[in-house]
C-alpha cells in the first residue's frame, strides 16, 4: 500500500470556471489509500483527477459502478465519509484529513464476492425471493440472515454522538427554488419589486448550468452574480436544497455547511413559491449503460469545467441536443480523443458498451465497434417536478418534448420558471423568469408564454440495459414483471424496487415509465408516474430533530428536595420527589409525628362569577349547591359516556369565589373541559377561570403533630378542631406569607392540612416548616408514601384504579353520585349503568398471605382460568404490616369476604379476600376528623 | 386451477431456458353478476375473497378495487405483526392471525418474509409500566409469549438504544414479545391476490365503486364506473374510504378519518433487531431486509382525508427516534408518505353485520389492520358464507356502540396518569 | 403545517391549535334513549368534503370557536365565535392531558 497519492493523471490546466483553488491542496484517504485533491474539489472529482474509476459496486449483482452523473444524485458516488453512512461523493467537497470508504463491497473494491451474483443473475430476477425460500418454514430465519449480508448501505456507529443542529424560521415573501440562470433572474426581479427573497442553490456555487458554459456563458453568469449581490433584499443560501412544500406553502429547507453543524432545517412560510431547479439530463437505456466510463453529457462537462479533471481518453459521444454537441467540443478541447460523435437526431444510436471493469468498447446502431474508455450520452431530459407536485399539480407528458411539463393545477401561490417551465434561448428564459419573479413579489404582470422544442423521445436503445444503477434494476426486469402482472407503474417499483434507491426516482423513473409504457402497449401519459413525496432531497434525522426541548416543571421546592437526596419520579412533564430515603419510615413519621409533601402539580382552577355552583353541578357527579362558604368538598368528574375523567377537592372560598383542585396529570385537561363547557354548551353562565396551578405552591402537612405545626407558623387562623373542622378552607398567612389558604382535607387519613402558598414563597414556608417542626418529628415525604397511606385508606387513583372504560358506578363511586340531579356530564350513562348493573367493580383486596405483595396489574382468574378481574393498586402497608391491594372483580364477587385467586407474573397462584371497605386503615376516618 | 407453482427449482427452470412467468392474477371483463362484491383490493378484501374460495368453495366472487391492488393502507403500513393486546378477546383475534402469518408463505406459495424478530413496547413512567404488565399477564393466560423486562435487557436486544436515567423519559421496562415482528405488506397483498385468482375469483383493478342498489333494506348491485354488477352481497373492506361508502346505504360508522403517516430512511447496514415501540414517545421503527429504517408515529392530531403529508411529522418522530437511539443522528430519511386511518371511539374495527342486509363491513381498523388481514379475512369469509358470525369477531360487532358495549382495548387508554 | 383562521388571532400554524371534533348536537339528557345519546358520543358524518367543526386555540387565545374546513384540501372558508359555536361532543379520552388524543398514554399503535 503506497504511503503517497497517487499523481494526478487526470488533472487538465487552469479552466476558466473551474471551483477548484489550485493553491490549497488537501489529502484526504480513499479506501485506506492516500489521496489528494484541491479545496472545491468534490471527493469524486479528487479521485478522478487521481484515475480512480470504479467508487463503489451495486446492490444486487455488485456490478463496480463509476461516475455517471457528476451531480448530487450519482448512483456511483455513494461512499461512506467517517463515521457518516451514503455521503453523496459527486457533490460533497473534500475535506482535509477525511478518510472515505466506499459502500457495499466484500471484500474490497477490486474484488468482491458477491459480484459472482452476476453469473446467476438469471435466476435472480427482481422478486425471485417471493418465489422461494418458503419451505422449508424452518430455515427461513437462516435464508433471511443471509439476505441481509446484501444489504447495501453504509454503517452506523452505536456510539456515535448526536451533534448540534439547530431550525429557523422564515417568511421570505418570494422563495425561489434554484439557482440557475432563471431562479437568479427571478429572485433579482422580485427584490426590484420590493419583496424579501430566499434564493436556494443546492450547488456550492450559483449559476446553474451556465458553470460549465463557454465564455459567453460565464460572463452572462457574472452578471447575473453581480445583479443578486447588489439586492440587499435577497438572502442567498448555497449548498442547500428544498426538500418540500407543505400545505399553506409550509416550505422546508435543508441549509448545509454551516461552521457549527453540517445540517440547519429552515422552516419557511412562504408567501409565493418559485420552482427553478432546471431539468435533470436522463440516462440512456442500453446493454453496458452502467459500465464505468458511460456518463452524462452533463457529466463530464462538469468534469472538465468545473474540476478540470480528464473524464477519459478516448471518447463517443450520443447526442440528440445542443448540449451532447457541446459536450463533445469540450471533450476535445480537453484533450480527449472523440473518436466519433453519433447524431441520435439523425438516427444514430448506440446499441451496447462492453467491458468488465470499464468501457472497453461501444457497438453502434449502424453495426460499427468503436474501442474508447468513455461514452457520453446526451439523449434528454427529465423535469424534477416533485415540489409542484407536493403543491397539487399533475405534470403533463409532452410526447413532442419528451418529457413532462407543469399542469394546470398548481397552486396559486406556486409558479415554475426556467426550463421545468418550458424552453427558449437563455434570453427568452431569463425574460420569462423575471416576469415570474416580479409577479410573485406583487401578485401582477402578465407571465409569458415559452415554447416547448421538439425533442427526440430517446429512453431505451435496442438492448436492455440498467433503469435503475442503484437497485440493480434492468428494462428487462420491467417488461418480466409487467408481464407477470404487476403492470401498473406502482406494482412494478413495489415489486422490482425501481426508483425506489437513493435518487428516488429523479433519474430513473422517466425511464421506467416508458420501458412500462412499452410493455403494455400504453402511452407514457396513461401510464403516468409514481408519486413524488418529500424529502425532495434527502436530510437527516438531526436536521429533522433539531435541537430538543422537552420541558421540565419542577415545584419553587425542587433544589431543596435535591440537595435532600430525592429520589426523582417522572410524572407527565412534572419532575417530583419519589421518596427521599424509606417509603415505609416516611409513613410512620406522617401517621406518629408529623409530615410535608410538596403537591404543588396539583391543578388548581380559580372559579370566579355568581354561575359557579351551576358549573360544579354539572361537570360533579355530586351536589354542590349548598356547599357554604368556608367549606370544601370532594368530587369526580365523568365525561359524556359515563367515565370517570378527574377527582379533585373544590372550596368554597368566599362570595362568588371557589378553588377547584383536580389531579396532577388532569389539570389541563380539566381546565380545556371547564372552559369547553363555558365556551359552547352554556354560554350564558357567568364563570371566570384562571388557571393557577404554578401561582401557588402546594404542601400537604400531615400527621397528629399538623395542627400544632401549623399552629406555630400561622397567627391570623384559629386551628382549632372547633374553629377549623375537617372539610373546611380559611385564608390567611403562614410564616409570614400573606393570602395563603388551606384546607383541612385527608387523603393521607391523619389529621392534615393541604397549604396553598403564592409560589414565590414555597420554599421559604417549606422551610420553616422543618425548621419549626423539628421538635415535632417534621420530615418530608415523597410521592411514594403518599401513595401507600391513600391506598391504605382505600382512595382510588383516576386513571390507575380506574380506566378508560371505567364508568363511574364501576369505580365505587354510588355514594358519590346524585342522579336526582338535572343534568351532569355522564348522568344519562351512569344512569343506565345503574339499571343495568352487572358491572365490574373496584374492591379493596387483602392476600390471604400478608406477606405476599402482588404486582400491580396481575390478573384475577377463576377455576377455568377466565380472566375475572385484575389487581390496580398493590403495596405493602407499613401501618398494618400486611400488604394491600385494590382491584376490579367481575360483580358476582364483590361481596366483601369473597376469596378470589390472583395469578402472578412469576407464575405463582394466590388467594386474596375482598375486604369489607375499600378502606383498610381507620375505615370510619376517625384520625381525619380529630 | 392451481397457480404455477413458485419454488427454487422453478427459479432455474425459468432462468435456464429464460421462459417468462405467468401472471400472477388475470384481468377480467366485468361480469353482469357476482355471487359477492368485495370493495378494497387490500390485505382484508383479498384475504376475504381467498378464503371465501379457500374454505367454503365460494369462488364466483368479484374484488374491485379504484386502484391498483394493495394501493391503500396495505401499501403504506409500516407491516408490523404482532398479537400482544390488553383483552382476551383481542390476544385470541391477533394470535390467531399471528399463526395464519406464519404459515401464510406455504399456504400462498408465496414468500411474504415474516420476520418473527421480536417486539418491543418500551414503558417510560410506572402508568406504562403497568399497562405492560397488564397485557403481558393477559397474553401468558392465553399461552402467547410476552413478558415485561427491564433496561438491562432491552438494551442487550438493542445496543443501539438510550437505557441511561440521563434521558429526558427514562426506560423503565418494556413488554418483550418474541413472536411479534415484520412483513413484506405488499407481497402479502399479492399473494392473496394470486392465491384468490387460482381459484376463480376475479380482481378488478381501477374500478371504482359509485353506488350500491338496494330494494328496500336489501342490497341487489354495485354500481362501479365500468358497469354495474347484479349481487345480493356487497362488502366494505376499505379504509379511509369506509364512510364514503356506508353512506351509500345510509349506514353510519363511528368511524373519524386521520392520516397516519410514515417514513423510510436510505439504507444502512443492518443493526436494529426487534421492532421498537414507544407509547410515551409516539414512536415506533424497526430496520427492514433492505437496510432501510421505517418509522412511524401516532396519526395526524386533526381529522383530513389528505394524504400529503407535514413536516412536522417528520420533525417530531425523528427527535423521538434520537432521543431512543441518539447515534443515528446523522441517518438522512429518504420519502415520507402517509394513509388514511379510521378510528372507532374503541380502538377496535367494525365487522359484520349492518342494517342493511346484504351489506357488510369489515373496517375501521384505525393503525392496527394490516396484522389482522388474514384473521379477518378467514372470519369475514365464514360469515358471509354460512350467515353465522364466527365467535371471534362477535364483539367487534357495529351494534355495540347503540348498546354501549365498548371493547376492553379502550382500557388501555388511559384518563388521569 | 396547515394554517388554522383563529376568529380572534388570525391564522395561526396548527400546532397551536386543538381539533375538538366535528359539530353534533347534545341531545336533551332528560329525554334521550340510550341509542340517540351513543349517537351523539360515537357517530360522526366524517365526510371528504367540508365540515363544520370545533377547534380550540390551545397554545392562544384559548378560546373554542367553530369552523368550516374541506377536510380533503384541508382550506377554511370561515371561522366564528360565539352564537353559533357547534356544541363541544365526545369523551374528554379525546381531551388526553391537554395535548391531543394521540397522545394520550396507551393510544393504538400498529
Amino acid at each position: 500500500m503506497s504511503t503517497k497519492p497517487p499523481p494526478a493523471t487526470h488533472r487538465l490546466g487552469p479552466q476558466l470556471g473551474e471551483v477548484i483553488d489550485r493553491t490549497r491542496p488537501l489529502r484526504f484517504t480513499w479506501d485506506g489509500a492516500p489521496h489528494e485533491g484541491y479545496a472545491g474539489d468534490t471527493i469524486a472529482s479528487a479521485l478522478a483527477a487521481g484515475g480512480v474509476r470504479t467508487f463503489s459496486r451495486s446492490f444486487k449483482y455488485h456490478r463496480p459502478r463509476g461516475i455517471l452523473t457528476a451531480s448530487f444524485h450519482d448512483p456511483g458516488c455513494i461512499v461512506q465519509a467517517g463515521d457518516e453512512p451514503n455521503v453523496r461523493a459527486a457533490h460533497r467537497r473534500v475535506e482535509a484529513g477525511a478518510s472515505v470508504t466506499p459502500q457495499n463491497v466484500w471484500p474490497s473494491l477490486r474484488f468482491d464476492v458477491r459480484s459472482a451474483n452476476r453469473a446467476v443473475s438469471r435466476f435472480l430476477p427482481p422478486g425471485f425471493y417471493y418465489k422461494t425460500f418458503m419451505k422449508p418454514e424452518r430455515l427461513w430465519p437462516t435464508y433471511q440472515k443471509v439476505l441481509k449480508r446484501f444489504a447495501s448501505g453504509g454503517r452506523v456507529s452505536a456510539t456515535a454522538a448526536i451533534g448540534y443542529f439547530d431550525k429557523r424560521y422564515a417568511h421570505p415573501e418570494v422563495l425561489v427554488a434554484g439557482g440557475g440562470p432563471a431562479g437568479m433572474a427571478a429572485a433579482v426581479a422580485a427584490a426590484e419589486a420590493g419583496a424579501s427573497v430566499m434564493l436556494v442553490e443546492e450547488e456550492y456555487d450559483l449559476g446553474g448550468h451556465l458553470r460549465w458554459g463557454g465564455a459567453e456563458e460565464l460572463a452572462f453568469l457574472a452578471e447575473l452574480r453581480a445583479a443578486v449581490a447588489a439586492q440587499p433584499g435577497i438572502e442567498v443560501l448555497t449548498n442547500s436544497a428544498v426538500t418540500g412544500r407543505y400545505d399553506d406553502n409550509w416550505v422546508a429547507v435543508l441549509q448545509r455547511g454551516l461552521p457549527q453543524h453540517r445540517e440547519r432545517l429552515i422552516k419557511a412560510r412562504v408567501g409565493t413559491l418559485i420552482v427553478a431547479p432546471g431539468l435533470i439530463e436522463r440516462p440512456y437505456v442500453f446493454e453496458g449503460n452502467d459500465t464505468p466510463g458511460v456518463m452524462l453529457s452533463t457529466a463530464v462537462r462538469r468534469l472538465i469545467k468545473l474540476y478540470a479533471v480528464r473524464p477519459g481518453e478516448r471518447a463517443v459521444v450520443l447526442s440528440a441536443n445542443a448540449d451532447g454537441d457541446a459536450a463533445a467540443a469540450d471533450l476535445e478541447r480537453a484533450g480527449v480523443q472523440v473518436a466519433e460523435v453519433v447524431d441520435a437526431r439523425r438516427g444514430g444510436d448506440v446499441v451496447r458498451v462492453r467491458g468488465s471493469r470499464s468501457v472497453a468498447e461501444v457497438e453502434l446502431g449502424d453495426g460499427t465497434k468503436v474501442a474508447c474508455d468513455l461514452v457520453v450520452m446526451a439523449v434528454g431530459w427529465t423535469a424534477p417536478t416533485g415540489l409542484l407536485n407536493m403543491a397539487g399539480d399533475r405534470p403533463a407528458y409532452r410526447p413532442e418534448a419528451a418529457r413532462f411539463l407543469p399542469g394546470e393545477s398548481l397552486a396559486p401561490n406556486v409558479l415554475a420558471a426556467g426550463g421545468l417551465a418550458g424552453d427558449g434561448s437563455l434570453d427568452q428564459l431569463v425574460e420569462h423568469a423575471r416576469a415570474v419573479g416580479r409577479r410573485a413579489a406583487t401578485g401582477e404582470g402578465a407571465v409569458p408564454d415559452l415554447e416547448v422544442h421538439a425533442h427526440p423521445a430517446l429512453f431505451r436503445g435496442r438492448t436492455h440495459g440498467m433503469v435503475d444503477l442503484s437497485e440493480d434494476i434492468s428494462s428487462k426486469d420491467i417488461v418480466a414483471a409487467a408481464r407477470e402482472g404487476y403492470d401498473s407503474v406502482e406494482l412494478v417499483k413495489r415489486y422490482t424496487t425501481v426508483t425506489m434507491g437513493p435518487a428516488q426516482g429523479k433519474l430513473e423513473t422517466v425511464n421506467a415509465v416508458a420501458v412500462l409504457a412499452e410493455a403494455t402497449g400504453r402511452s407514457i401519459q396513461a401510464t403516468g408516474t409514481t408519486v413524488w413525496r418529500p424529502p425532495h432531497v434527502p436530510i437527516t434525522l438531526g436536521a429533522l430533530a433539531g435541537r430538543m426541548f422537552e420541558p421540565v416543571r419542577h415545584s419553587p421546592m425542587q433544589s431543596w428536595h435535591e440537595a435532600h437526596g430525592a429520589v426523582p419520579l417522572v410524572a407527565g412533564q412534572w419532575i417530583r420527589p419519589d421518596r427521599y430515603g424509606d417509603p415505609g419510615a416516611e409513613v410512620r413519621n406522617v401517621r406518629e409525628r408529623v409530615g410535608i409533601i410538596d403537591v404543588t402539580p396539583l391543578g388548581k382552577l380559580d372559579l370566579r362569577g355568581p354561575d359557579v355552583p351551576k358549573l360544579l353541578n354539572q361537570l360533579y357527579v355530586n351536589k354542590w349547591s349548598k356547599l357554604e362558604v368556608g367549606a370544601v368538598r370532594y368530587g369526580v368528574m365523568c365525561a359524556e359516556d359515563g367515565v370517570v375523567l378527574d377527582d379533585g377537592v373544590t372550596g368554597h372560598l368566599g362570595p362568588d369565589h371557589y378553588l377547584m383542585s383536580t389531579t396532577s396529570s388532569g389539570a389541563a385537561t380539566v381546565w380545556e373541559w371547564v372552559e369547553s363547557w363555558l365556551q359552547t354548551e352554556r354560554r350564558e353562565w357567568r364563570v371566570h377561570v384562571t388557571p393557577v396551578t404554578t401561582a401557588y405552591a402546594s404542601i400537604n402537612v400531615a400527621g397528629p403533630n399538623s395542627r400544632e405545626l401549623l399552629g406555630r407558623l400561622s397567627d391570623d387562623v384559629d386551628l382549632s378542631s372547633e374553629a377549623f373542622p375537617y372539610m373546611r378552607v380559611r385564608t390567611g398567612s403562614i410564616a409570614g406569607v400573606g393570602s395563603c389558604f388551606m384546607w383541612r382535607i385527608g387523603f393521607t387519613g391523619e389529621l392534615s392540612y393541604e397549604i396553598h402558598v403564592p409560589a414565590a414563597y414555597g420554599l421559604h414556608v417549606w422551610e420553616a416548616l422543618l425548621d419549626q417542626g423539628a421538635d415535632l418529628g417534621a420530615a418530608p415525604f415523597g410521592v411514594e408514601a403518599q401513595r401507600i397511606m391513600r391506598l391504605e385508606k382505600g382512595h382510588a387513583i383516576v386513571g390507575q384504579d380506574t380506566d378508560g372504560l371505567t364508568q363511574g358506578y364501576g369505580a365505587a363511586l354510588d355514594w358519590l353520585i346524585k342522579l336526582d340531579k338535572d343534568d351532569f356530564a355522564g348522568k344519562t350513562e351512569l344512569a343506565w349503568q345503574h339499571e343495568r348493573g352487572g358491572y365490574p367493580m373496584l374492591v379493596g383486596l387483602h392476600p390471604t398471605d400478608g406477606s405476599v405483595v402482588p404486582d400491580e396489574a396481575s390478573q384475577i382468574v377463576d377455576a377455568r382460568n377466565h380472566i375475572v378481574g385484575r389487581i390496580t393498586s398493590s403495596r405493602w402497608s407499613p401501618t398494618l404490616g400486611r400488604s394491600v391491594c385494590l382491584g376490579f372483580v367481575a360483580r358476582h364477587l364483590t361481596e366483601p369476604g369473597t376469596v378470589v385467586t390472583v395469578q402472578l407474573p412469576d407464575g405463582r397462584r394466590i388467594t386474596a379476600a375482598v375486604t369489607p371497605e375499600l378502606a383498610s386503615f381507620d375505615p370510619e376516618g376517625v384520625r381525619l376528623r380529630g | 386451477m392451481r397457480p404455477s407453482r413458485y419454488s427454487a427449482l422453478d427459479l432455474v427452470r425459468h432462468g435456464l431456458g429464460d421462459r417468462p412467468w405467468p401472471r400472477a392474477w388475470r384481468q377480467h371483463d366485468l361480469a353482469p353478476a357476482y355471487d359477492a362484491v368485495i370493495v378494497g383490493g387490500g390485505v382484508h378484501g383479498l384475504a376475504t375473497a381467498y378464503y371465501l374460495a379457500a374454505n367454503h368453495g365460494m369462488t364466483n366472487v368479484a374484488v374491485i378495487d379504484k386502484g391498483y391492488i394493495g394501493g391503500g393502507g396495505s401499501g403504506r403500513n409500516t407491516a408490523i405483526i404482532r398479537s400482544n393486546y390488553l383483552t382476551t378477546e383481542g390476544v385470541r383475534f391477533y394470535d390467531r392471525s399471528v399463526k395464519l402469518y406464519e404459515s401464510l408463505s406455504a399456504e400462498l406459495n408465496f414468500n411474504v418474509m415474516f420476520s418473527q424478530r421480536g417486539h418491543l413496547t418500551l414503558a417510560h413512567n410506572d402508568g406504562s409500566l403497568r399497562t405492560m404488565r397488564w397485557r403481558a399477564e393477559v397474553n401468558k393466560l392465553e399461552g402467547v409469549d410476552s413478558e415485561v423486562i427491564g433496561p438491562e435487557e432491552i438494551k442487550r436486544l438493542v445496543p443501539f438504544m438510550d437505557t441511561s436515567t440521563e434521558t429526558r423519559y427514562p426506560i423503565l421496562g418494556a413488554l418483550y414479545h418474541p413472536p411479534g415482528g415484520t412483513i413484506r405488506h405488499d407481497a402479502v397483498v399479492w399473494g392473496y391476490a394470486r392465491g384468490a385468482d387460482a381459484r376463480g375469483v376475479h380482481i378488478h383493478q381501477g374500478t371504482e365503486l359509485v353506488g350500491i342498489e338496494t330494494d328496500g333494506d336489501r342490497v341487489v348491485g354495485a354500481l362501479t364506473d365500468r358497469g354495474r354488477i347484479a349481487t345480493p352481497i356487497v362488502v366494505n373492506c376499505t379504509a379511509g374510504w369506509a364512510t364514503l361508502i356506508a353512506d351509500m346505504v345510509g349506514v353510519r360508522l363511528p368511524i373519524v378519518t386521520h392520516p397516519l403517516q410514515a417514513a423510510v430512511t436510505e439504507p444502512v447496514k443492518p443493526f436494529l433487531g426487534p421492532v421498537v415501540v414507544s407509547g410515551t414517545l409516539h414512536v415506533y421503527v424497526s430496520q427492514t431486509d433492505r437496510g432501510e429504517l421505517v418509522f412511524g408515529a401516532s396519526t395526524d392530531a386533526y381529522t383530513s382525508y389528505s394524504m400529503r403529508g407535514s413536516l412536522e411529522f417528520t420533525e417530531e418522530l425523528a427527535g423521538h427516534v434520537l432521543e431512543l437511539m441518539p447515534s443515528l443522528a446523522k441517518l438522512r430519511v429518504l420519502r415520507q408518505w402517509s394513509g388514511l386511518c379510521d378510528i372507532t371511539p374503541d380502538f377496535s374495527p367494525l365487522m359484520g353485520v349492518t342494517p342493511v342486509e346484504g351489506f357488510f363491513v369489515d373496517v375501521g381498523w384505525g393503525t392496527y389492520g394490516f396484522k389482522a388481514g388474514p384473521v379477518a379475512g378467514e372470519a369475514m369469509a365464514a360469515l358471509l358464507a354460512t350467515g353465522t358470525t364466527p365467535e371471534n369477531i362477535a364483539g367487534f360487532d357495529l351494534a355495540r356502540f347503540p348498546e354501549g358495549r365498548l371493547v376492553g382495548e379502550k382500557g388501555a387508554a388511559a384518563v388521569g396518569h | 403545517m396547515i394554517l388554522v383562521p383563529c376568529p380572534h388571532c388570525g391564522p395561526r400554524n396548527v400546532s397551536e391549535f386543538r381539533h375538538v371534533g366535528e359539530a353534533t348536537a347534545r341531545p336533551d339528557p332528560a329525554s334521550a334513549t340510550p341509542a340517540q345519546w351513543r349517537a351523539y358520543l360515537y357517530l360522526r358524518r366524517n365526510p371528504a368534503g367540508w365540515t363544520t367543526e370545533t377547534w380550540y386555540h390551545r397554545a392562544g387565545c384559548r378560546a373554542f370557536f367553530g369552523a368550516e374546513r374541506h377536510t380533503v384540501t384541508n382550506q377554511f372558508r370561515r371561522s366564528w365565535s360565539g352564537g353559533e359555536v357547534s356544541p363541544l361532543a365526545g369523551t374528554p379520552a379525546e381531551l388526553g392531558g391537554g395535548v391531543d388524543a394521540s397522545t394520550a398514554e396507551g393510544a393504538p399503535e400498529p
